[in-house]
């Protein structure tokens, strides 16, 4: 009985799962024709149905390159990658949009493999995992309380320091995450760029001007029409309208 | 007929061969049909061919047409890795006899194939001034030409046949151009073709200005007929300059046979056997010129190039594949020593491969002034797909007429680029090495994905971060219950009296309930018993003191010491109801239902007393 129970969880994601794959199919067949644009709409249905697949992201900002919109593809591509860092596909898409753009995913100067490994999971899996380790942690000291008399020399106890010294290093991680280009950023997806302002409206200077695809740092959000981006490479920071830029 | 076959394939073979290489063509057109006498046309001949580079086309003899050369422009283009090469070569083309003029078929050949132009056709007229339908009588005299200072002179002097140099400045830059007019003065007839042996030149360079130029004119009241032959000379390094003396070497008769009036006065004149008359030699003076220096101050793009130019950048097509040939030409245009022009410093393309520079050239001699443009090719091979941009390309130049420097750039240059397909190829100079290494022409991104599950880790993670947050409080209470319970039960453990005495009514108070239900079932025997232990528990526990040890006199000092605001009414109420329990649970048979229930009433008033007293 348990058998067939566990054999009928398994099979219900997998019959959901087989229902996308023939509607997915559908539009990658619209894809190869060249029909990018039909392709792409399909591919937003899916996002809008299931933003946390990355594939949907993934496949649309395939289109969208093909459709040469750079800013729109590198968002797409970005938000994959964000989702699953650990496809070779996604990361490999967004390396060869980026360069298109005038950047690249791994800094100059950084191990390939070393980057590889940083982004290995990703924000949410291991904001996931910090909160998986606390949970792990409070019940292992608990544990450590009841059993053990809250003395470390206890099984319980051991484990709890374990999972805490994992919980502080997972929370670190995710600290310096926190400074990563992916981070609190966005992609300028205006077509030719977008301003950037000294100020948040049109009343202010044009100083510079963020090129389109270009993945920068959303500093503050809290105007209505304007986010105040900023440019690491260059050091400069502006306004630039919210309708330009997609936060990824 | 099987046997036949091999030749016979090889034969169809080749006659399909045959047309294959047959790509070497020529054509030639002229800027105009119709000219004047004094003016003169420009003639183009383009020769097209498969390889990098075409032959010279060989000109015909031309009487009737004095042929200058007049630069020449290449262009080539990549497609799919075969080259084509185009090459214009323009001529300067004074007429000198009226009437329908031929131009013959002009031919080249590059040692395998040749090929011929057409015939052309061009209508020479007189001049504007002689074309002017008025009789002769009416017909007003031309304008005579002002002589120069030196002419002048020289007729002051009384000469009837004279030579002169002079040049339109004396000081110049280097690269900036000075004319130089030679002109033949004479006022007799000559006998025969007169004899110009151009003049040497020192740190010049010359470029000629056609036509010869004649006409008359009046000095000093004696008419004179002239030719004159005009130069563009071009300094070369700071300092002295000088023209040589120019020569002329004529027939001068003994009596006048042509007139020098007449219009066609040098037709007539080269028409003329050379033989009669003696021969008279006419050179000019030395001419010298100052050089001056450039000023300081060049920009670093600067080449030497020195006049005024413009410069524009193009790509022969808007969109390419990767690996495939692109023409990306750099032409600077104005006027100026455009041979002397160098190519601008190309910048580095690290999107690119970029191949050997090719420079066409194209000089135009127009009121006296060489202009034209020199085109620079490069032939760029786009690495990868993508938008690419050819940056700005500097070209720097000295303007003689401000003098100072100016710094020229070209607009960028965007170009598309596609993925590159089968029919795009790395460009190579050098075909047929066989077994080149693999080599990546392009690179695109990666295909479609069909997966359209999530993974389990993205899937676990997004259902742990959906919980409320609430939810991820529960460890926390938990951690805290548990740090509670552990530290009660330490505090029990270390404190077990306390704990006794704490529980003791409770306990008490259960077993009355238990001694009350076995009353009720007619046991009042075992509800006595049971009374009697609580009892001695309930003392037990409040004096701190096991049942074993303790007896009525123990009790009644322990709780006299230990609480001393027990009253002796209390301690009495103990002893009775002691002393009741011992006597039914030692006596079980005097013990009836009534008994033991007033009993269990007593104990269960005494409790509310004593949890009074003893506190």
């Amino acid at each position: 009985m348990r058998r067939l129970l566990l054999a009928l969880l398994l099979a219900l994601p997998a019959a959901a799962a087989a229902y996308d794959r023939g509607e997915l199919a559908e539009f990658n067949d619209l894809y190869r024709a060249g029909q990018y644009e039909e392709a792409l709409e399909g591919y937003r249905q899916l996002i809008a149905k299931e933003p946390s697949n990355q594939w949907g992201w993934y496949n649309a900002a395939n289109a969208l390159f093909r459709l040469n919109r750079m800013g729109p593809a590198v968002y797409h591509y970005a938000k994959a990658f964000s989702l699953d860092p650990r496809s070779q596909d996604i990361r490999g898409n967004l390396d060869f949009a980026l360069r298109h753009t005038g950047q690249k995913l791994v800094p100059e100067g950084a191990p390939a493999a070393l980057h590889y490994f940083y982004y290995i999971v990703s924000e949410r899996e291991l904001k996931a995992l910090a909160l998986l380790l606390f949970w792990v942690g409070c019940l292992a000291w608990a544990a450590g309380f009841l059993l053990d008399g809250n003395k470390w020399s206890g099984p319980a106890c051991r484990a709890a320091a374990a999972t805490g010294l994992l919980l502080l290093c997972s929370l670190a991680w995710l600290g310096a995450r926190q400074t990563s280009a992916f981070s609190s950023a966005g992609v300028v997806t205006k077509a030719g760029g977008t301003r950037m302002l000294s100020g948040p409206g049109d009343n202010f200077k044009t100083y510079a001007s963020a090129p389109e695809g270009r993945i920068v740092k959303i500093l503050d959000t809290d105007d209505e029409a304007y986010y105040e981006i900023g440019l690491p490479k260059e050091g400069i920071k502006g306004w630039a309208l919210k309708t330009d830029i997609e936060k990824i | 007929m099987k046997r036949n076959l091999p030749v016979l394939l090889a034969l169809a073979a080749l006659l399909c061969a045959a047309p294959a290489w047959a790509l070497l063509t020529v054509t030639a057109a002229t800027d105009r049909d119709t000219v004047q006498i004094d003016d003169n046309l420009y003639l183009t001949v383009t020769v097209s061919g498969d390889s990098a580079s075409v032959p010279e086309p060989k000109l015909p003899n031309m009487q009737n047409f004095n042929v200058y050369s007049s630069g020449r422009s290449q262009s080539i283009s990549i497609i799919n890795g075969k080259i084509t090469t185009s090459v214009s070569f323009t001529y300067m083309l004074t007429p000198r006899f009226l009437g329908a003029q031929t131009i013959p078929s002009i031919s080249v050949f590059n040692g395998r194939e040749k090929a011929v132009t057409s015939e052309l056709t061009v209508t020479v007229v007189k001049a504007a001034r002689q074309t002017a339908q008025q009789p002769p009588a009416q017909q007003p005299a031309p304008k005579p030409q002002r002589p120069s200072p030196a002419a002048r002179n020289a007729a002051v002097k009384g000469e009837r046949i004279f030579l002169k140099a002079e040049t339109d400045r004396k000081s110049a830059y280097p690269g900036e151009q000075i004319n130089i007019s030679v002109k033949f003065y004479t006022s007799v007839p000559l006998s025969s073709n007169p004899q110009y042996m151009p003049p040497a030149f020192k740190n010049l360079i010359s470029e000629d200005l056609p036509p010869v130029r004649n006409g008359e004119t009046e000095i000093n009241g004696i008419r004179y007929a002239y030719s004159e032959i005009k130069a563009a000379l071009f300094a070369l390094a700071p300092g002295p300059a000088q023209v040589g003396p120019a020569t002329v070497i004529a027939q001068v008769p003994a009596q006048d046979q042509i007139d020098p009036f007449d219009p066609n006065f040098f037709q007539k004149f080269m028409a003329m056997s050379g033989a009669q008359g003696r021969s008279m030699e006419f050179t000019t003076d030395l001419v010298k010129l100052d050089i001056k220096p450039l000023p300081a101050g060049a920009p670093a793009s600067f080449g030497g190039a020195v006049g005024d130019y413009t410069v524009t950048a193009s790509a022969d097509r808007p969109d390419a594949r990767a690996g495939e040939a692109v023409n990306f030409s750099v032409t600077v245009s104005g006027s100026g020593n455009l041979k002397a022009v160098i190519a601008p410093k190309f910048p580095d393309l690290p999107d690119f491969k970029v191949f050997d520079t090719m420079s066409s050239l194209d000089v135009r001699k127009d009121n006296d002034v060489i202009t034209g443009k020199k085109t620079f090719t490069y032939i760029l091979v786009p690495r990868s797909e993508g938008r690419k941009t050819v940056p700005p390309v500097k070209f720097s130049y000295f303007d003689p007429r401000a003098g100072e420097y100016r710094e020229l750039q070209t607009e960028p240059v965007s170009l598309m680029v596609e993925k590159g397909g089968q029919a795009a190829r790395s460009v190579n100079f050098n075909p047929g090495t066989g077994g080149a290494p693999v080599r990546a022409s392009g690179s695109d991104i990666a295909y479609v994905s069909d997966r359209a599950g999530r993974d389990s880790l993205p899937l676990l993670s997004g259902a742990v971060l959906s919980l409320p947050w609430w939810v991820h409080t529960g460890p926390l209470a938990l951690l805290t219950l548990s740090f509670w319970l552990a530290r009660f039960n330490r505090f029990k453990l270390a404190n077990p009296l306390l704990f006794r005495f704490r529980q003791a009514r409770g306990e008490a108070s259960r077993d009355i309930e238990e001694a009350e239900a076995l009353i009720k079932a007619g046991k009042t025997n075992e509800a006595v018993a049971v009374l009697y232990d609580s009892f001695l528990d309930y003392l037990s526990d409040k004096c701190g003191l096991k049942v074993s040890a303790l007896t009525m006199k123990k009790a009644g000092e322990l709780i006299k010491s230990r609480f001393p605001k027990a009253t002796e009414r209390s301690l009495g109420e103990i002893r009775e109801l002691w002393e009741a329990l011992e006597l039914r649970h030692y006596s079980p048979g005097t013990a009836g239902k009534e008994g033991a229930s007033d009993l269990a009433k007593k104990y269960s008033l005494l409790l509310e007393f004593l949890e009074k007293e003893l506190k």
